[in-house]
């Protein structure tokens, strides 16, 4: 066992009923424009657990996002270590990373990045046919899971034909179709309008307490964030604050266990 | 070359100066007052250098294609010109006996000592100082042999020249030493060789050379060998090798004594600026040749009638006129190409007005004009321009070179030096025409994409246009037409009915004065001059640049102005009515119009496609033309497709029913299939191009609007797919929704492609046409005797000769020929024959000819119940002929016959017998004769010419100047050695013999090559539409950064990405390949099957190797084209992308 694997594990709580599903130690990133240097990571190290859903917060530029990417391989870190399943994600190759997105993680972005030239269960089902599922198999798991985002009735639609809410739920259930560990959402709200945001995180509550599936989401929304069971908070590239929900009806929120979030 | 479509290049080249200055002048404007946006245009360029270099090369295409042709015609020109130079040295006329056309040496007839003396003094009398020499020559045609060597040249032109006449003509020049060699020291058995025919003997001074002269050796020891000249022998490009001796020595050889055939005359000067002074001293020459009496005045004439040809200068401008058809050949090939370079253009500039969408819609939300988008895109386009122009010049250039050696092998066996060579105008006009051409193209499409919506532009939203309240209503639909009929409709009615009603002319220039107020009127619509006057902005200016519309309708007015002269008959009451009508109410209409309303264009131009359509199909049905017919339906079409869209009708059976009914009546047209309906109608090459452009763009709408059907099938096949179905879905769909770019893509390539399959799919039906069996009509060796060696008796002479030949003949036919021979129509406007003769052999058949020939008839006089009648009528009659196939009108598709009878239907299987006069010029001696027979199109280029009995021919000819044997085998597979066999054997008789079939196909060879090389220049065109897929493909990795990005988020592996792009480039390029060979085969076939087509093959051929070859070569140079841009994309880092909106 490695030093880092060992500070690793030192960094999940012991008290933890399930098991961590992504470790993160002194993450550091940098993005380095030729003239400008901007440290987007300072070191940041916390843990995730299996069926948690993960709000992380901040102002713009803090990080917030990269910090999402840098965790699900979408990008690459400058130092430290990124573990998702137990898997070291610097020992994966792009395509061995490529391939462990499609089958074990789910993307949900602000502006829905749904293909405009494709139907909504045609988007849907993109990740399925990527990962060798058989066509016809993947229709009927994407029209299920429109299903699920009660969108079965505009399957055929295309994005332009669909309103902001819709597309949103389109792009969940094409993030939640290859029945994902993980979900990411990049401000999955921050496109709509409260209504619509509501219903958004009304289902994405309620997948996660159905499914168990562990969701991470970034946004600027302090309603938004409330709705989950954990804030993390940021500035400057670091981690600020690290908060768990004690009673949701009572809107009590304590710090969660110090070893979940590793300081500097 | 001098001219081009009939107008002087120099003009041309003013006028592209002109037109040049104007675009520079307009950016240069730009420049001083408008300098930011200036800057901007030109800071855009570096921003990508990729696409920057790529929108050179797509901008400079269609200047490379220009100046190509134009290059090339100045190549032919000067390599014509030059060898003709070369060859005629200082010889400028030449004065003959009346009625000698055929090449010097070919010439019989002479001129006696006495008229040759006579004339000398006359001209000598006549002191003009612009003649400064005078030749008498006599030419003679020999077998050559050198016994050193063994080899021989059957058919060599002696030529005796006077030796104290060469004071103007030092051309006889040493070959090794290039001195001026002395005739008058060479002694009566001693002569010069020329270089070709000591190359082909190969002949060295000191070596003694056999001229045969009736079947006996006359030898002869070589001085020296020079080089080659008219003066030398040459008698024409393909017949160079000549042996010199002084005129007496031949003269008393050939047994002619005093007598020569030709006078040549050199003018003062030297070889090229001489020539300027033929037209003085053809008249000074024939002033004397009429004082003399020795003046040709009519057929009849029977004393030595001379007459003078100014041959330099028919070479010089035959030169000239041949770099003409060159360039202008090329030119309109590249038609097609140079239309999708500017389809390109206006695509790259519609897709750098989307990548720089947002940008553009936050420059207009901060206050940036319309028009200043348009200067800062026109600027940047003109910066391109201007280099990219410069370029396509250059590498024009290279390729019209690349162009001169591959024709410099095809004509080598002609005898023609084919020399690169570029002229300064040339380049000047093709810079100009490629600056022009792009600069009009990119200020219409900065036009088109500073059109935008702020809105839409600044959030990268669809382009929504504004909603007409009125559409698909009739109100609308009314305004739209009126509109469209102001705007331009009225004066493209007044500008056809001036062009073509010119005795109208200047009520109608009055009237396009009057419609050419309508556009400028728009561009004022709703501008508050028109408004109660309490309504009006007080502050608001008139607008100054509408003026600028003005001086694009002065070109039209001086072209109305010089077609005054025309003379046509009448004009159709509906001109009248809409010139009276129309324009006044649209002006009061535009004028009153509120700027905001939107006007439904669409309709308005469709319903005007559809008048001006119903107009030139009515044309067309008037005049017989199918090109007008088939524009005039495609309009209606198209303008009705425009109206029911509308009337809100879908687009997918709107624009597929419009491109189905010109596809069928394009095919219909061509094959001539709709006779039934509007009769026969008659159509050219330009048919080839408008086909090509019509039926290109009809199925381009076809497959746009049609090819979901693809996706769907995609889907429903995903399983068979695999692993690539995303990938391949995604290929088919985004070329799918972006309709534009992809069909212009489309109709680039499959235009292309079109041509391509055409010209090869026509090619191989005239090959199998002119090599079919047919076409050598039974016979399979030609024997061409020497003139003065004639046989009587082919077999008999072979056998006395020892060869064993013979025993292969199946039969012997012979052809008697005479080197002058006049040939009219008998009609009712010329009912004795005596005029419009027309030069044109005249053949007498033996019996031998008759009964052994196996020549095919298209067509037989009535009476005649089959083709043998018609030949047993040529043993059994004697005023009776048959005729080749080139001679009926329309007949030749590709050339213009010199003689053409009008009395006989070219699709008539059966006619009504016509009579034709015969004359000699020599003996003024006529015959008339009944026409009988047709000789069928695929065997009339073997048998060209009127074929008469041979009892017919001797009455009015007398005996021929010289015969032609036929000779059928047992075995046909050995023409070729037997051939030889009679040419080896028949050697001192100066006997040519070839093998029919080897003749045909080098005949057919040379054509062949001919359209190959056409085909690889319009080939150029392929890189426009390969260019325009690269152009796509470096778009859509800027323009989808973000898709990539959450694509590979979501799982799409590097090499998914790649894949995806390079499928969505080949799915565009098969479909445009597929589109391209489809269309062409369809109308290939109607073209090839129709009864025009010269002869039914039994067949329809297909070039599937070519076809197959042109398709893979345009596939894999597009995925050339995309691998940079796949690879970019594949590379695309998720993170990255997906950060920026």
């Amino acid at each position: 066992m490695t030093v880092e694997q060992e500070r690793l594990d030192d960094a999940t709580p012991e008290s933890a009923d399930a098991p961590p599903i992504i470790q993160a130690l002194d993450v550091v990133k940098t993005y380095d424009t030729g003239k400008v240097k901007v440290e987007a990571l300072r070191g940041v190290s916390l843990t995730i657990h299996h069926g948690e859903m993960v709000a992380i917060m901040g102002p713009s530029g803090c990080g917030k996002t990269t910090l999402l990417n840098c965790l699900s391989g979408l990008d690459i870190i400058d130092s430290g270590r990124v573990s998702v399943d137990g898997v070291d994600l610097s020992t994966m190759s792009d395509n061995d990373k490529t391939e462990y997105r499609a089958l074990r993680m789910g993307f949900v972005f602000q502006f829905y990045n749904l293909l405009p030239v494709l139907s909504a269960v045609e988007n849907v089902e993109l990740p399925l046919l990527v990962s060798g599922v058989s066509a016809r198999e993947s229709r009927e798991r994407a029209l299920s899971a429109l299903d699920t985002v009660h969108l079965r009735d505009w399957a055929e639609h295309k994005p332009a034909e669909l309103s902001g809410g819709q597309r949103q739920r389109v792009t969940i259930a094409r993030a939640l179709v290859n029945d994902p560990a993980i979900v990411w959402g990049d401000e999955p709200t921050g496109d709509l309008d409260s209504t619509n945001a509501d219903e958004i995180m009304d289902l994405l509550c309620d997948l996660n307490d159905r499914h168990h599936q562990t969701f991470v989401l970034v946004t600027h929304a302090r309603e938004v964030a409330e709705r989950t069971g954990r804030i993390i908070k940021m500035q400057d590239g670091q981690i600020i604050s690290d908060n768990r929900m004690i009673d949701r009806d009572a809107g009590i929120w304590g710090p969660a266990e110090p070893s979940e979030t590793a300081k500097e | 070359m001098d001219e081009l479509f009939g107008l002087s290049m120099n003009y041309i080249m003013f006028g592209l100066l002109a037109a040049l200055g104007l675009s520079f002048v307009t950016v240069g404007y730009v420049a001083l007052r408008n300098r930011i946006m200036f800057l901007m245009g030109l800071r855009n360029m570096p921003r990508r250098v990729a696409q920057t270099v790529l929108i050179v090369v797509g901008l400079m295409l269609s200047t490379l294609i220009i100046s190509a042709a134009f290059t090339t015609g100045d190549t032919i020109d000067y390599s014509l010109s030059n060898t003709s130079f070369t060859l005629l040295g200082h010889v400028d006329e030449v004065i003959q006996r009346r009625g000698e056309e055929g090449s010097p040496n070919q010439i019989e007839s002479t001129i006696p000592q006495e008229v040759n003396d006579r004339l000398r003094a006359a001209i000598e009398a006549a002191e003009d100082s612009n003649i400064d020499g005078y030749l008498p020559l006599l030419f003679e045609q020999v077998p050559l042999i050198n016994p050193e060597t063994g080899l021989s040249e059957p058919n060599a032109t002696f030529a005796g020249l006077d030796a104290d006449s060469l004071d103007g003509f030092p051309d006889i020049i040493s070959a090794t030493t290039g001195d001026h060699l002395d005739l008058s020291s060479l002694g009566p058995r001693e002569a010069f060789i020329n270089e070709s025919a000591a190359d082909e003997l190969a002949a060295e001074p000191g070596d003694r050379i056999d001229a045969f002269v009736r079947s006996l050796p006359n030898t002869f020891t070589i001085v020296d060998v020079v080089e080659d000249r008219f003066t030398t022998g040459v008698g024409d490009f393909g017949a160079k090798e000549g042996l010199i001796t002084r005129l007496d020595t031949l003269q008393v050889i050939f047994d002619k004594p005093g007598e020569v055939n030709v006078i040549a005359i050199s003018n003062t000067g030297g070889v090229r600026d001489s020539v300027n002074l033929s037209d003085e001293v053809v008249s000074t020459l024939q002033a004397v040749i009429a004082d003399e009496g020795l003046a040709p005045d009519n057929p009849r004439t029977t004393d030595v009638a001379l007459e003078v040809e100014d041959v330099k200068q028919d070479l010089v401008e035959d030169s000239e006129q041949a770099g003409n058809v060159f360039a202008t050949l090329f030119l309109v090939f590249g038609l097609f190409s140079i239309g999708a370079g500017m389809l390109l253009i206006v695509m790259i500039f519609v897709m750098l007005a989307a990548e720089r969408k947002s940008e553009m819609g936050m420059a207009r939300a901060v206050g940036t004009k319309r028009g200043d988008l348009i200067q800062m895109f026109m600027s940047e386009g003109m910066a391109y321009n201007v280099l990219a122009a410069m370029v396509g010049a250059g590498l024009g250039i290279l390729v019209a070179f690349v162009i001169a050696i591959i024709m410099a092998r095809i004509f080598s066996g002609f005898g023609i030096n084919i020399q690169p060579h570029v002229t300064l105008r040339s380049v000047v006009i093709s810079y100009s025409l490629g600056v022009v051409l792009t600069y009009l193209t990119v200020v219409f499409s900065s036009w088109r994409v500073s059109n935008l919506n702020i809105v839409a532009a600044i959030r990268d939203l669809p382009e929504t246009g504004a909603t007409n309240p009125e559409g698909a209503t009739w109100v609308g639909y009314i305004r739209g037409v009126l509109n469209a009929s102001v705007a331009v409709g009225a004066a493209l009615v007044y500008l056809i009915v001036a062009l073509r009603f010119t005795e109208l002319a200047p009520l109608f220039r009055i009237g396009v004065l009057i419609a050419l107020v309508g556009p400028w009127l728009y561009l004022l619509r709703g501008h508050s001059f028109s408004r109660p006057v309490d309504q009006r902005a007080v502050l608001q200016p008139i607008p100054k640049w509408p003026h600028l519309a003005f001086p694009f309708y002065l070109p039209a007015l001086a072209l109305v102005w010089l077609t005054r002269d025309r003379r046509p008959r009448s004009v159709p009451a509906g001109f009248i009515l809409l010139g009276i009508v129309v324009a006044p109410v649209g002006l009061v209409l535009v004028a009153l119009q509120d700027r905001d309303r939107p006007i439904a264009w669409s309709a308005g131009f469709g319903t005007l496609g559809l008048v001006v359509g119903a107009l030139f199909v009515q044309w067309g049905v008037a005049s017989d033309l199918a090109a007008p017919f088939a524009l005039g339906f495609s309009l209606i079409a198209f303008g009705a497709a425009m109206v029911l869209r509308f009337f809100a009708l879908p687009a997918r059976p709107v624009f597929t029913t419009m491109g189905a009914v010109i596809l069928v009546l394009w095919g219909l047209t061509a094959g001539n299939r709709l006779v039934w309906l509007v009769g026969e109608l008659e159509g050219d090459i330009e048919m080839f191009f408008l086909s090509g452009v019509a039926m290109v763009a009809a199925s381009t709408f076809v497959l746009m609007y049609n090819a979901d059907l693809i996706l769907a099938l995609l889907s429903r096949l995903g399983g068979l797919f695999g692993p690539i179905l995303p990938a391949m879905r995604t290929a088919v769909a985004y070329p799918l929704a972006s309709k534009f770019r992809t069909g212009m893509t489309l109709a680039m390539i499959s235009l292309v492609v079109f041509a391509l399959t055409v010209m090869s799919t026509l090619t191989l039906n005239f090959d199998r046409l002119f090599l079919a069996d047919t076409a050598r009509g039974g016979w399979d060796v030609i024997v061409d005797e020497n003139p003065n060696n004639p046989i009587d008796d082919l077999t008999a002479v072979l056998h006395n000769a020892g060869s064993g030949a013979p025993e292969q003949f199946r039969a012997v036919g012979r052809v008697s020929i005479d080197s002058t021979s006049l040939v009219s129509e008998i009609t009712a406007s010329n009912p004795r024959g005596d005029h419009r003769l027309n030069d044109y052999p005249v053949l007498g058949i033996d019996e031998g000819f008759v009964d052994g020939g196996d020549i095919l008839l298209s067509a037989r006089a009535r009476g005649f119940e089959s083709d043998g009648d018609v030949w047993e009528a040529m043993n059994e009659q004697r005023t009776v002929a048959i005729i080749d196939g080139f001679t009926l009108e329309g007949g030749g598709l590709f050339e213009e016959h010199s003689f053409s009878i009008s009395g006989i239907d070219p699709d008539a299987r059966v006619f009504d017998p016509i009579l034709l006069n015969l004359w000699d010029p020599i003996t003024g001696r006529n015959a008339k004769v009944r026409v009988i027979g047709v000789i069928d199109f695929g065997a009339s280029a073997t048998f060209s010419g009127v074929y008469v009995p041979e009892r017919m021919f001797t009455r009015v000819f007398g005996e021929p100047d010289v015969s032609r044997h036929y000779v059928g085998l047992l075995d046909p597979g050995d023409s070729k050695a037997v051939a030889q066999n009679i040419e080896s054997t028949l050697l001192t008789a100066g006997v040519q013999a070839e093998s029919l079939k080897e003749r045909i196909d080098d005949e057919q060879a040379l054509g062949r090559n001919f359209f190959l090389l056409m085909q690889g220049f319009m080939g150029l065109g392929l890189f426009v539409g390969i260019a325009a897929v690269g152009v796509i493909a470096f778009r859509t990795v800027v323009e989808r950064r973000q898709q990539i990005g959450m694509l590979r988020a979501i799982g799409y592996k590097r090499s998914t990405v790649a894949l995806s792009f390079i499928l969505e480039s080949s799915f565009i390029t098969l479909l445009a390949v597929f589109s391209g060979v489809g269309l062409a085969l369809w109308l290939s076939y109607f073209l090839v099957t129709s009864d025009d087509f010269p002869s039914d093959l039994g067949g329809y051929f297909i070039p599937w190797f070519q076809i197959i070859f042109i398709g893979a070569f345009t596939y894999v140079a597009s995925l050339v084209m995309t691998i940079i841009p796949a690879r970019q994309a594949s590379r695309v880092y998720p993170a990255e992308a997906l950060r920026y909106e």
